[in-house]
């Protein structure tokens, strides 16, 4: 069945995968899921803590930020696992995208807010976008407060830190805030996949000149190759999920019989199948090449190919588990079912950071203008 | 009874007036686009009992029933100007089945037993007719009823059946007969659902709301005068029951409602300013529009008194599948937003994209899946061989 295929001279590859597979054993990614959902939550803190523990969370990061300095392979091998696990907790937005920044950045000051998000004392969202998912930097003035609003923030409540895209003078600026200050109003709304999404308000919030973590262009850069890291995390687990879909499918399908045979008997539903595998195949090997390309290729081509892998591997597995749902009849229509749980958490993960349609547009426009 | 006028004596038109009128001015406002597909009795009982005593409750009955006695031409003007006017699903399965079922095959006494309770909502009913063994394969059920003196005992378990929480009485198809041939055997039986030995477990849907259920059965105890028709006959009349009804699998008021909902979106996030985008959206409106040609070509045909053959089929597959490449689509517009699952705002309005997503999965299952109405339009129109 597909999966990610990938060289593992020293196996390290394998030991992640039965780390989340021994994970998996104790823990039921669906569990969680619906009691996440029950108690309106941001994120399951135990579960998140055993993440931790596992050292998953600083997967990418330097050994000096307390990391395992890992790399590409690593990180979408472990987000695969998830996605087949089903294990929702927000991995790519809470450790892939605000870790790789800071260890973009450098320096003692991200060092050690690093340094907690992989040891799993800090939570520690970038809040840098609007509702409809937009760049929003907020405005710092000249005095130095902080004013503006952001949306689609995850783990808002929960969070100890707040890594902020600002603006000041024109110029991009991060700054480092603790979350408790009383100048931030949160709300937050229900997202698709059982976590609370925030929204965060600052009103003239003072910020001090120690906590801006770093200004323009090394910023931007520190920002484009987070998010591209980030992109391709989404991929590898989008990749899991459809996977993974397509598997309960094809033993459901095996197991359940109308007109005394198996219904993965009738020529329409191997079709359908074979088709939902044949897209989970595209997706394994268009995360792969991306790994692949990150590791051998120019800057350019790996850009191009995290590109290609997420939107390959959101509209696989958005129709995968879409499909799947169809073919668990009635019962897919459950939320008793896993099944409809895949489809919600793939719709998620497509959903950030570009859906397939505006990557594809992306790919396009990188490689006219080369 | 009498009825207020003869309504198959006016035009379409005229008829079509004189009921938008007073529905428009009788379906309470806060009833109208629910969110939910199917409301409670109790969330609609006074849309229900309006219609009722208005005499409009149930638009096929025959007028010495109490019905409005609506050809099928008139049928087919109530749904549509019903479905325009945004009105709530009422639980039906009263006047859309059992009652029917009745005036065709029932007793005297059964008619008058249960009609008038259907009309003032004393009797809400539910369809008990798929079991976890038994979906697209009915004819494999296995909830038994065995005779025993005047009553039958009845044995197994349904499943999926709408609103049977909100129900007091079931419709329930049961195995009489162990025969070779699995279509004999079968029989039509009315069961009270407060019986003894009736359990109701509501299940959870994809949008979290309990609307459909498991219902167990228990040496439950049913009066042999609850039979519908033959014993062992019922399968014939649980099949035939649906007759013109069968166009309105195919109504396009879901699809339809669906698009104007995806058009607010993409007005106010922009994307008709987008090429792809308004290419995509024309062909969603002109698919719409087609559904109306097919569905008009279908609803010709009774409205010059003829009957519907398997090719109507194709409007239940067509308008399924319509809805769902809409709301697949409003969740491409939506962009990050489709990792919300509430509502998405347009001002202070709320557009139910992911509602309207996860609902859209329904009706490619039910009625039959798309693959067993496929199946029936290959071998009655197409006359392909079987395999
Ligand atoms: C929202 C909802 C409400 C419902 N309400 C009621 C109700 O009130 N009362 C009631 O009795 N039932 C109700 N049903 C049940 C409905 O009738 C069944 O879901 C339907 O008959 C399909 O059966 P199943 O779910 O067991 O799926 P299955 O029959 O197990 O089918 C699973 C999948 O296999 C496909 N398949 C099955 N057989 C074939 C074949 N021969 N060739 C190709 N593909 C095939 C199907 O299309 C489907 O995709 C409801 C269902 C839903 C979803």
């Amino acid at each position: 069945m597909p999966r990610l295929i990938l060289d593992d001279p020293d196996q390290t590859l394998e030991m992640l995968r039965d780390s989340v597979a021994t994970l998996a054993e104790r823990v039921d990614g669906a569990e969680v899921f619906r009691s996440r959902r029950a108690r309106d939550a941001e994120l399951d803190r135990d579960l998140w803590s055993e993440m931790a523990t596992a050292g998953w969370l600083g997967l990418l990061l330097p050994e000096s930020m307390g990391g395992s300095e890992l790399g590409a392979g690593e990180l979408t091998v472990l987000a695969e696992a998830f996605g087949r696990a089903l294990i929702t907790e927000p991995f790519a937005a809470l450790a892939v995208l605000p870790g790789r920044i800071l260890a973009n950045i450098g320096g003692a000051a991200a060092g050690e807010i690093a340094t907690g998000i992989a040891d799993g004392s800090r939570i520690v969202p970038f809040l840098w976008q609007d509702t409809r998912g937009a760049r929003a930097p907020m405005t710092l003035s000249a005095e130095g407060t902080l004013s503006g609003q952001v949306d689609l923030v995850t783990a808002a409540y929960a969070a100890t830190d707040y890594l902020v895209l600002c603006k000041q003078d024109g110029e991009l600026a991060l700054v480092h805030l603790p979350a408790r200050s009383e100048r931030f109003s949160l709300s937050s709304r229900p997202g698709l996949d059982a976590a609370m999404i925030g929204q965060v308000t600052a009103k003239g919030v003072s910020v001090d000149a120690g906590s801006i973590l770093a200004r323009g262009a090394t910023l931007d850069a520190a920002l484009s190759d987070a998010i591209e890291m980030t992109r391709l995390a989404l991929a590898a687990e989008l990749a899991g999920v459809g996977a993974k879909a397509l598997e309960e499918t094809v033993a459901y399908t095996k197991e359940r019989v109308q007109f005394g045979k198996p219904i993965a008997s009738f020529q329409v539903i191997q079709h359908r199948l074979v088709d939902m595998w044949g897209d989970a195949e595209f997706a394994c090997a268009a995360v792969t090449n991306a790994v692949e390309m990150m590791r051998d290729a120019t800057p350019e081509e790996a850009g191009q190919s995290v590109l290609a892998a997420k939107a390959r591997a959101g509209d696989s597995a958005v129709t995968i588990t879409r499909r799947a749902i169809h073919l668990h009849g009635a019962m897919g229509f459950t939320d008793e079912c896993n099944i409809g749980l895949y489809n919600k958490r793939a719709i998620t993960l497509n959903a950030a950071l570009g859906q397939a349609e505006e990557l594809r547009l992306e790919f396009l426009a990188r490689e006219t203008a080369a | 009874m009498t009825q207020e006028r003869d309504w198959n004596a006016l035009s379409d038109d005229e008829f079509r007036v004189i009921f938008r009128e007073w529905v428009d001015a009788n379906c309470p406002e806060h009833l109208r686009f629910m969110r939910k597909q199917r409301p409670t009795f109790d969330e609609v009982a006074e849309w229900y009992h309006a219609l009722n005593d208005k005499g409009w409750l149930s638009p096929v009955w025959p007028v010495e029933y109490g019905g409005m006695g609506l050809d099928a031409g008139k049928h087919i003007v109530y749904v549509e100007e019903w479905a325009r006017l945004g009105c709530p699903r009422i639980p039906d399965h009263g006047i859309g089945l059992t009652g029917p079922l009745l005036i065709e095959h029932g007793t005297e006494a059964q008619k008058a037993e249960f009609l008038p309770k259907i009309l003032t909502g004393e009797h809400v009913w539910c369809q008990g007719y798929s079991e976890p063994g038994a979906g697209s394969d009915l004819a494999s059920l296995r909830t038994q009823a065995v005779r025993d003196g005047d009553d039958f005992i009845i044995n197994g378990q349904k499943i999926w059946t709408t609103l049977a929480h909100c129900a007091n009485w079931i419709l329930l198809l049961v195995r009489t007969t162990n025969s070779d041939k699995r279509q004999h055997g079968i029989t039509v039986i009315l069961v009270e659902l407060s019986s003894p030995g009736v359990l109701v477990r509501p299940i959870k849907n994809l949008r979290e709301e309990e609307d459909f259920c498991e219902v167990f059965f228990e040496n439950v105890r049913v009066p042999a005068k609850n039979v519908v028709g033959d014993v062992d006959a019922g399968w014939a009349l649980a099949k035939t029951v649906l007759g013109h009804e069968r166009i309105f699998l195919g109504a396009p008021s879901r699809p339809e409602y669906a698009l104007t909902r995806l058009e607010i979106l993409a007005k106010d996030r922009g994307a008709f300013e987008d090429a792809a985008f308004r290419s995509r959206f024309a062909k969603l409106r002109l698919d719409l529009y087609d559904l109306g040609s097919a569905f008009e070509r279908f609803a010709k045909v009774l409205r010059e008194g003829g009957t519907l053959g398997a090719d109507v089929s194709v409007l239940k597959i067509f308008c399924s599948e319509l809805y769902q490449r809409i709301t697949e689509e409003m969740l491409t517009v939506a962009g990050e937003e489709a990792r919300f699952y509430d509502d998405l705002m347009v001002g202070d309005r709320g557009i139910d994209a992911m509602n309207l997503y996860l609902d859209s999965r329904a009706p490619a299952i039910f009625g039959g899946s798309n693959e067993i109405q496929r199946t029936i339009l290959a071998k009655a129109v197409l006359g392909l061989p079987s395999g």
